[in-house]
């Protein structure tokens, strides 16, 4: 269990341990026997619409009841201990929500008040993480009168105003324009690496996740169907070689297969070595010398995080039609 | 980027204990709804029958203590509803039991009419949004995923209707003691004769503010849009009103005490009645099984009341 309400690193080894999690709503089954461990750095929940995703939240959160099951949030009781678990998570809610009437410093002090920081400290809080999260004179105005990209911002700056271990994020880049969407994202990432939150986002935008994402939780018909880092979800089963060059591909290709191995290549250029280990990557660059082609770009083939998404969400569909 | 910017920096101070969360709801929305200039006029307002009832008691001291006022406090007094207690009081040897039956049907008199009226406009102008303000920007996932409990959330809305209630009820009325004992002889007598009193002023401000309160937030739970709630709100304490009036003044031989459940401002009546001990009529009883149904009405709607509030605040997070 972790004591303190700051800082995360180092503290524990598993920020969220569900065991066999079911939950109903009257005939429907939102989350059907989910067990799945959550370590340190960020985590990405996907799933497509009606998976779970929103549900997992609200228990993780204590803002509805399990069926069956048990959990722990840092090391509390999902059940016994919401309470505990809420001084210690800062929860970013996709919907629209905000207080009417208050100022965007105001609604940020509210619920640092409510997280039980002192007002005077609370306010100087607030101030502090509206300067973080770029929000500027705009503070001052009524939250109704926000964008929705104010507004997004403003909820992220709620969630983190009483520095809490964990951050559960519902859709963080939604309405936020380009060069916002990458200051978020940085600033998800700097609150992992720099100070030591651990981050659950729930998201559609797989670009986001992997921008930012360690893990990958995916989520489909309420069962968890993969539990994983996403640097070893993204290697493929056997290793492969993306190459670009500048010239004819075809000279290239021609001598990769009198080397006898497996070579493929795509409409627009592009050679795929298939069964190829890291020391190929080396031999490829002196056979382009030998054919007289340019080498523009030669990276390992990942499995795409698209693919990967599509293919569990199927394999679902197939099992439980 | 400000200039003092110093990126994000960990937080480790002492916090608040749970119940301050209470009062931090109760706070800040008293805070929002201070801003409406209506209310703040009408809280101002709420204070100058106090201030004509003072006089009421000024005069009332002067003809205990000279016989000569008598006749200038007779007339006064005899301006306000069920004037006979005075003559009733007056009659009595006892001089404290005149003050303790006088001071009791003045205070009665306040909470019963202008105040009565008074409270269902200030209930009006601040309940109606307190929830359905949270409805409509859907605040409830802001609120519950702090250390907030709903019962918390709830008491801290209560709170400010409450609060509102008191500023123009609770206080001038305690406010109206005072002066009378300030204008009564300086006897410990006069205490201990209505020592009472101040008790009597907040079981009636409880029995004022618990059920309506209760009923004006239940009606702000059920709809997004204020002026929905509050239309609801001023329409049942009007319908209800109205309706008994009409039946008691246009049909005959009515029992008019099974029909004062109808209005609430004659079901509060009646249970205010008997909490100052002042009888309906000249010569009367004040027991409690007068007030059963009354009562029990007013107890049932705050019963009710709560339970739709929790269940619509709870209904977000059903889904």
């Amino acid at each position: 269990m972790c004591d303190r309400y700051g800082a995360w690193a180092g503290c524990m080894d598993t920020v969220l341990k569900l065991d066999n999690l079911t939950k109903h709503y009257g005939p429907v089954q939102a989350l059907d026997d989910v067990s799945l461990s959550i370590g340190p750095g960020v985590t990405g929940l996907l799933g497509p619409n009606g998976a779970g995703k929103t549900t997992l939240v609200k228990v993780l959160l204590g803002l509805v009841r399990i069926t069956r099951g048990s959990g722990q949030v840092l090391g509390y009781d999902l059940r016994r201990q919401v309470r505990s678990i809420r001084h210690r998570v800062g929860f970013m809610p996709e919907d629209d929500c905000y207080m009417t009437g208050l100022p965007g410093v105001e609604m940020v002090r509210y619920l640092a008040r409510l997280s039980g920081l002192p007002s005077v400290e609370a306010l100087r809080r607030a101030h502090e993480i509206l300067d973080y999260c770029g929000i500027e004179q705009e503070r001052y105005r009524p939250v109704e009168t926000y964008s929705t990209g104010m507004r997004q911002k403003l909820k992220f700056a709620q969630a983190i105003v009483h520095d809490p271990p964990l951050l559960i994020l519902d859709e963080p880049t939604s309405g936020l324009d380009p060069e916002e969407r990458e200051a978020m994202l940085g600033r998800v990432r700097a609150l992992a690496r720099r100070a030591g939150k651990a981050v659950l986002v729930s998201t559609h935008i797989l670009p986001d996740v992997q921008a930012i994402c360690d893990s990958v939780v995916i989520l489909a018909q309420g069962r968890v169907r993969i539990v994983e880092r996403l640097d070893v979800l993204s290697r493929p089963a056997a290793p492969a070689f993306h190459v670009r060059v500048f010239g004819r591909p075809e000279a290239l290709a021609q001598r990769i297969r009198s080397e006898g191995l497996d070579v493929h290549q795509a409409a627009d250029g592009t050679l795929t070595v298939a069964n190829a280990e890291q020391s190929v990557a080396d031999r490829i660059w002196s056979w382009a010398r030998a054919v007289g082609v340019g080498i523009r770009a030669l990276r390992p083939t990942q499995n795409s995080l698209e693919e990967i998404f599509l293919q569990a969400v199927r394999e679902d569909d197939r099992a439980h039609p | 980027m400000p200039i003092h910017d110093l990126g994000y920096r960990s937080w480790q101070g002492q916090r608040d204990p749970g119940i301050a969360r209470l009062w931090v709801v109760a706070q800040t929305d008293a805070r929002l709804a201070w801003q409406s200039r209506w209310l703040r006029r009408m809280l101002l307002v709420a204070w100058l029958p106090a201030v004509y009832l003072g006089l009421a008691f000024f005069l009332f001291e002067q003809a205990l203590t000279q016989p000569t006022a008598l006749r200038m406090a007779a007339e006064f007094l005899g301006q306000f509803p069920q004037s006979e207690v005075v003559g009733e009081a007056l009659q009595t040897e006892d001089r404290a039991q005149a003050r303790h039956q006088v001071w009791s049907w003045l205070l009665l008199t306040f909470f019963r009419y202008p105040q009565g009226l008074l409270m269902a406009l200030v209930v009006g102008l601040v309940a109606p949004r307190l929830i359905a303000r949270d409805v409509q920007s859907r605040a409830f996932l802001l609120y519950f995923s702090r250390p907030l409990a709903r019962l918390e959330y709830l008491l801290g809305k209560l709170l400010v209707v409450c609060g509102y209630v008191m500023m123009i009820t609770t206080l001038p009325a305690l406010a109206l003691y005072g002066v009378g004992v300030f204008l009564s002889p300086p006897e410990f007598d006069v205490v201990a004769s209505t020592w009472d009193l101040p008790l009597r002023i907040l079981a009636a401000s409880a029995v004022l503010m618990i059920p309506t309160a209760t009923l004006a937030l239940a009606f702000s739970s059920l709809t997004t849009r204020t002026v929905y709630a509050g239309f609801a709100w001023f329409a049942y304490w009007v319908l209800g009103l109205v309706s008994y009036v009409m039946l008691v003044t246009s049909v005959d031989k009515l029992d008019s005490e099974t029909w004062v459940l109808l209005s609430l401002y004659h079901t509060l009546g009646r249970v205010q009645h008997w909490i100052f001990g002042i009888p309906l009529s000249l010569g009367g009883q004040t027991s409690f099984s007068d007030v059963l149904a009354p009562a029990a009405l007013l107890a049932g709607m705050a019963v009710v009341s709560l339970m739709v509030l929790f269940r619509r605040i709870s209904s977000p997070m059903r889904i």
